[in-house]
């Protein structure tokens, strides 16, 4: 019996341990390297295509192709592959679960838009609702999702961390985690934020991405969250008030220490402007982008203006209050 | 007849799925969506099942350290648990695996294998294992149809297993497996009447055939199982002990409804055949009883050279991820096969926790000859998770 009190234990501590969360982030005084940048102002965001994104349709995967298997994918908890098309470009789709709960490819597509539209980099993804793969048995169709393209000029430089970056303590820092809570992200694990390093003619730039933003839309129960669930995603409250100057978020979720007493009413209200710059074609094109039904996309957008609203007058409120 | 023999070759060669390779971007398939139950699913239960989807839910595909749960024998108990390791090689050329587990009856058990599955083209698969483990309370009610529960013996196993096998894979729903082994069971009088204390080694070798359409092996709502195997167990310790097994196996999973219903019907024959003079070891012998075979008797209740079993079973969709499941078993053992029947049987009802692709949970309640059992699990009862094994086993497992 105690064998196996000992196995229950280790069994909690691992699946505990996967989900320990960041450090507190700790703001350095030092300035961002030259050519490392987390967000670029958008100064065309109302022209902004949103269906096909930041990269475009030339990098969009073609929906009647057929694209061969290369190897599926070991890592994460969703399923996946690596694929090729037939011009040679390589794939990593990320696929539901059998039997459709809460996939997080529409989500990470739509949140993935939005963000990039407010000027955060984003890597080329795509959603698509079924593919035909080929393997060493034949062709069949497959259960689609995320197709994130491996382009050239793009290079994985590996993660960076929340409590150790460039950018700790920036607006555009602060504002990031900001859109993340309005999004209800709960998977905000370091190893989800990607460096790459970007190819523009002889420039190597560095971009600080906040990658497989899946898991989102949702509500953020520690043990088992909601993804892409409008009912959810109505339900959990975003702010809950202001306390010594800092924001309370509802968030309850394994990476607190991002927001806990560290995010101010200007800076929600910095992330709320930027987002609410975008027009009702540009977020209905960043849902269909992610193949949502149109009325989910709808529950999905009327809350997150609910959000922006709130944020916005959270500023408007500390903004009055230094007036006094 | 010609029309029968093309639906079915249609069918398991995916000929409705090719016509869908147009210039049009495919239709989403079924799978993607999960039958909607008759009343709708509690918070609690959706969240369990998403929670043991992400966790639980991708089978060998994880690269790293992972828990085994559930994956052990008749009469381990409700559950196992410990740590194992796994990693793919070379664009999933190579598999490795290895693994511990203990269970809540102390049932110990190590393992690790090495796979090459992507010999010509993903058709041929060639890999070796290597097995300990440590069964120390296992029932033994004596040899035959006609034993009685206050019978009851107690024995253990101890043993370590090398396998190499390779299947040779035709077609994506066909596979011709062959394996080459050897292992020495230590079996242990615990208490009770019968037993006895054994030691021996056993070069044991099958060949088999298995057509497997079904959609989901750990959950199946589609699809057929057929499968044939021939084994010879090479007694290197007396010889008195060779003997040969052939097993005939035949499932299916008919939806009704959309997938609302499943009709799930199991059989399944063992056959051992011995020389004069030799016998088959009671811990070899086929077994029924338990989740498996049949669910009012206790695990390994009944056991002789040869067995015949069948299960009927009805799943409704109660909820998305909740069915309720009504079964009936029937089976029996005997020394000839043509002294078979299907005397023995039980009735019951149960749920079973589940996604699209996996059974979490079941619970079943049971009653037959001997009374009721309420068992739990953490499988399919009809899920097969032996014939998914590249090793035969010791004792012989339903």
């Amino acid at each position: 019996m105690r064998t196996i009190t000992i196995a229950i234990a280790a069994v909690a501590l691992t699946i505990s341990a996967s989900c320990a969360g960041v450090k507190v982030p700790v703001a350095t005084t030092a300035p961002a390297p030259a050519g490392a940048s987390l967000w670029i102002e958008p100064t065309d965001l109302g022209s902004r295509d949103l269906y096909y994104g930041p990269w475009g349709s030339q990098h969009a995967p073609d929906p009647k192709g057929v694209y061969t298997l290369v190897e599926r994918k070991h890592a994460g908890v969703n399923l996946g592959l690596t694929v090729k098309d037939a011009q040679g470009r390589e794939w990593s789709v990320k696929q539901p679960y059998p039997g459709g709960l809460d996939p997080e490819g529409p989500v990470e597509v739509a949140v993935s838009r939005l963000l990039s539209a407010i000027g955060y980099h984003q890597p080329p993804v795509y959603f698509l609702p079924a593919f035909t793969l080929k393997d060493d048995f034949g062709k069949k169709v497959e259960v689609g999702g995320r197709f994130r393209l491996k382009d050239p000029s793009l290079k994985d430089a590996g993660f960076w961390k929340w409590e150790d970056n460039p950018f700790v303590g920036t607006k555009p820092y602060q504002g990031l985690i900001v859109l993340l809570m309005m999004f209800n992200s709960t998977d905000l694990k370091n190893t989800n934020n990607t460096l790459y390093e970007h190819k523009n003619g002889d420039l190597v730039e560095q971009w600080y991405m906040t990658r497989d933003v899946g898991s989102a839309l949702g509500d953020a129960n520690p043990m088992a969250p909601r993804k892409g669930d409008p009912e959810s995603f109505e339900r959990m409250p975003f702010i809950l008030g202001v306390t010594s100057g800092k924001v309370e978020f509802a968030y309850a979720g394994w990476y607190k220490n991002l927001v806990r007493d560290r995010i101010a009413p200007d800076e929600v209200a910095w992330a709320s402007e930027l987002l609410g710059r975008l027009s009702d074609k540009q977020w209905a094109d960043a849902f269909r982008a992610g193949g949502f039904d149109p009325d989910d996309a709808n529950r999905f957008i009327t809350k997150l203006k609910e959000k922006i609203d709130q944020g916005r007058s959270l500023g408007a409120r500390a903004a009055d209050r230094d007036r006094q | 007849m010609k029309t029968l023999l093309r639906c079915v070759f249609a069918s398991l060669c995916l000929v409705p799925a090719a016509a869908a390779f147009a210039q049009e971007p495919p239709a989403v398939p079924s799978s993607a969506t999960e039958p909607q139950g008759i009343v709708p699913e509690p918070d609690a239960i959706t969240r369990a099942v998403l929670f043991a989807d992400r966790n639980l839910g991708k089978g060998d595909l994880t690269n790293g350290i992972y828990w085994d749960f559930g994956n052990m024998i008749p009469g381990a108990g409700w559950g196992n648990a410990g740590p194992g390791y796994r990693h793919w090689y070379g664009k999933d050329f190579a598999f490795i695996d290895a693994s511990a587990s203990i269970s809540v009856n102390n049932y110990r058990l190590g393992q690790a294998r090495v796979e090459l599955p992507g010999f010509l083209k993903s058709r041929l698969l060639i890999g070796a294992s290597a097995r300990w483990q440590n069964f120390p309370n296992i029932d033994y009610f004596g040899v035959g149809s006609n034993t009685t529960t206050d019978m009851l013996s107690i024995y253990g196993i101890k043993s370590s297993q090398f396998t190499g096998y390779a299947t040779l894979r035709p077609f994506r729903w066909m596979g011709i497996g062959a394996q080459i082994g050897w292992t020495n069971p230590q079996v242990s009088h615990v208490s009770g009447p019968m037993g006895a204390t054994e030691k021996h080694t056993f070069v044991p070798t099958e060949v088999s055939l298995t057509i497997d359409t079904r959609d989901y092996p750990g959950h199946p709502t589609s699809g057929v199982m057929l499968r044939g195997a021939g084994a010879n167990y090479d007694d290197r310790t007396t010889g008195l002990n060779t003997f040969r097994r052939y097993e005939g196996e035949a499932a299916s999973f008919v939806p009704i409804g959309g997938g609302r219903v499943v009709l799930a019907m199991h059989g399944w024959l063992v056959r051992s055949e011995t020389r004069d003079g030799h016998s088959v070891p009671f811990y070899l012998q086929p077994s029924l009883g338990g989740i498996d075979t049949l669910r009012s008797f206790t695990d390994y209740r009944f056991r002789d050279n040869n067995m015949l079993v069948g299960n009927a079973e009805v799943r409704v969709a109660l909820m998305t991820h909740l069915d309720l499941a009504v079964f009936a078993d029937a089976g029996n053992v005997a020394a000839r096969p043509e002294n078979l029947d299907l005397a023995k049987r039980s009735y019951g009802g149960g749920f079973r926790l589940h996604t699209r692709r996996e059974t979490f949970a079941m619970v079943d309640a049971a009653t037959g000859d001997e009374g009721w059992i309420v068992s739990f699990r953490l499988k399919d009862p009809l899920g097969f998770g032996r014939i998914a094994r590249r090793a035969l086993l010791v004792p012989f497992v339903p």
